[in-house]
């Protein structure tokens, strides 16, 4: 009985739906689904990032980069390269932590293991922290 | 989770609870769930009520819980030749949209192929449009030790790794349970009701006395991924038409999930290189570069799912059973079985109402708007308690996120600036913290309540260092640290095990040299 109630009122929800549609224009709503989630942090990357993300977030944390940037033990880029790259949503707090950070990323980026583009990195930390 | 339920919910009614859970809190099925609290689009279907219960008490749980909680929202792409086309799609969203304000959530949006695409680049080309869905994430371990300690603050007594072997019986009465302590010391406890909150482990429990309870439980699996993959969480459609889910938390992303009938050891599931198959191959089609990700572990668990002959899997109701076994001539003995984690609060309320109509305690359930420890008031700004404490923000964030409004009173102990784990991150002075107040015994507690090893290196940096502190913490010699850390070493190579294959063997070489000894 359940089912079939269901059932039922989904068929009616869906005539409703298709006679809607035939008698409104349809409006473009990802203005409005990008608005409302953008303090949530969703879609924070860009295409051309999209096409570098699975190299962007290869870090394993092995310290190696963090030792060749003379960084081992603070908590700034690159020690801290994963974390930020994997909580990208939650980044805009975060600005003040990377302030004034000014390691050598190029050789850092060397020493990675897994070919992180730790200057790519960067990049996008420093732009999402600032919103 | 459902067990943390009533005993919280008991104790706020002024009941003396005692709580015992065998392994650690949210070590079975909790913690192999999808890590949502969802209203169940699913079941409109088959049954609007459950999914208006489940997306109601979704709302309360947001309330109590915020720091717990984050929003989840979905892309569900359209492509051609699926089962459902778009107008359907948005029909079943354009109903669930009536549930949504229950949940605090926002209605959907409807998208052009060029649209989705330009939100979550990650999306096949192929597709021909999509909608959007709202719903709630949650760190289920968390949620379970938020009941916990409200439970304990309100005078019940909780007691992790500890294992009911027996039920203490009295001419055909329940009247209390014998159970095996983390010491291996045996001992009793008699109450006036005991409530059976095991999950699929129900039957068994049931049958201490000599009660038939019969569920219908399915494993279900998920990858976890160590990091957020997508802008956007993405639904698929399996080979078998199943609908799956690519949910991006917080910090990492959970792909799954399966549900198949389980007959084995509950005490010991496996997950196996073809479910891990099945799932990448449904993803693969919506997501193409999901293969370039390298996954970091899989997780497990068994759904208590009521008994229905002749039915998929998938069409089994979540609806869940508050069974009173003094009709079968047992008294003093409650069963809840069914169910899922988005209920689990209205779950344990009828049960917690069972056991009061039981001993005739007359006392209203406050569960629905008694905030969980760390929401009595508002968070500071991360950024505040960061300087304050000489933490990273990031740090500050994820602190927040499990403590909320309690997360100074974490780092008083002295050691609040120097990280453990630098995936997470996570402070000493936290990981010191969880082992002496929230009863924390191992590293894979740790993993539970804190995160530890949670991230892309998986325990190959950190492992160490964090038996060390939690060992301080729990007068560990120094023997019984480096055992410690291999058994969690041990442990989690279960999970890692089936994803091996996909990128994953360079890293493991790499940990493994850097953990040299704790393999053997």
């Amino acid at each position: 009985m359940g089912r079939t109630d269901s059932l039922a009122k989904l068929a009616l929800a869906y005539g409703v739906h298709l006679a809607r549609r035939r008698l409104t224009r349809p409006r473009s709503q990802l203005e409005e689904l990008l608005e409302t989630y953008a303090p949530d942090g969703i879609r924070a990357l860009k295409p051309a990032e999209r096409e570098l993300h699975p190299q962007l977030v290869g870090c394993i944390n092995c310290g190696l980069c963090a030792l060749a940037a003379g960084r081992i033990g603070k908590t700034r880029l690159p020690d801290l390269a994963s974390s930020y790259m994997r909580l990208y949503a939650r980044l805009r707090a975060a600005s003040s932590d990377i302030v004034g950070d000014e390691a050598d990323l190029e050789a850092a980026a060397a020493a990675c293991p897994v070919g992180v583009p730790l200057t790519e990195v960067a990049a996008i930390v420093r732009r999402m922290t600032v919103g | 989770m459902t067990g943390a339920g009533v005993a919280r919910d008991l104790s706020l009614r002024g009941l003396s609870v005692l709580l015992l859970e065998k392994g650690d809190w949210g070590a079975g099925t909790t913690g192999g769930s999808s890590w949502m609290i969802h209203g169940g689009p699913r079941y409109l279907e088959f049954d609007w009520d459950t999914t208006r219960l489940s997306t109601q008490d979704a709302g309360y749980i947001v309330s109590i819980a915020r720091n717990l909680v984050y929003r989840v929202v979905f892309i569900i792409p359209v492509l051609p030749h699926d089962r459902n086309n778009i107008e359907r799609m948005e029909t079943a969203m354009e109903v669930y949209d009536r549930f949504q304000p229950l949940k605090k959530a926002h209605p959907h949006r409807r998208l052009t192929a060029e649209e989705a695409l330009e939100a979550e680049p990650g999306l096949t080309r192929e597709l021909i449009g999509a909608v959007t869905m709202e719903e709630w994430g949650v760190d289920p371990y968390r949620l379970v030790y938020a009941n916990v300690e409200d439970a304990v603050a309100h005078g019940a007594r909780a007691l992790n790794h500890t294992r009911v072997i027996d039920l203490v019986r009295d001419a055909g009465k329940v009247i209390g349970v014998r159970y095996r302590g983390s010491d291996g010391a045996i001992s009793e406890a008699r109450a006036r009701v005991v409530v059976n909150a095991t999950g699929p482990w129900s039957p068994q429990t049931s049958g201490l006395a000599g009660l038939n309870v019969q569920l219908r439980p399915a494993k279900g699996i998920h990858i976890v991924y160590p990091h957020r993959i997508s802008n956007f969480s993405i639904s698929a459609e399996s080979v078998d038409g199943r609908d799956l889910l690519m949910v991006s938390h917080a910090g990492f992303t959970l792909l799954g999930t399966t549900d198949d009938d389980f007959y084995g050891d509950l005490d010991s599931v496996d997950v196996l290189e073809d479910e891990v198959d099945y799932l990448l191959q449904a993803f693969e089609r919506v997501f193409p570069s999901i293969r370039d990700y390298r996954p970091v572990r899989t997780t497990t668990g068994v759904r208590p799912t009521l008994f229905k002959w002749r039915r998929y899997e998938d069409e089994l109701s979540r609806r869940f059973e508050v069974i009173d076994h003094a009709s079968e001539g047992v008294e003093g003995f409650v069963t809840i079985a069914g169910g899922k984690l988005s209920m689990y609060r209205l779950m344990a309320e009828q049960t917690s109402d069972a056991v009061c109509r039981k001993l005739g305690h007359q006392a209203p359930c406050t569960t629905a708007t008694t905030p969980l420890p760390g929401n009595e008031s508002e968070m500071e700004p991360a950024s505040e308690l960061a300087r304050r404490c000489a933490i990273p923000v990031l740090a500050a964030v994820k602190l927040q996120s499990r403590h909320g409004s309690r997360a100074e009173k974490v780092l008083d102990g002295g050691r609040a600036g120097r990280l453990v784990c630098r995936c997470e991150p996570m402070t000493e002075a936290e990981l010191a913290y969880s082992a002496h107040h929230e009863q924390v015994r191992s590293l894979a507690d740790a993993f539970r309540r804190v995160g530890l090893a949670a991230g892309p290196c998986a325990g190959a940096a950190c492992v160490l260092r964090a038996a060390e502190v939690i060992g301080a913490e729990l007068g560990w010699s120094a023997s019984q640290r480096f055992e410690a850390a291999r058994e969690f070493v041990r442990g989690a190579w279960l999970g890692r095990a089936p994803v091996m294959g996909q990128t994953g063997w360079a890293q493991e070489e790499l940990a493994q040299g850097a953990m040299r000894g704790l393999f053997n």
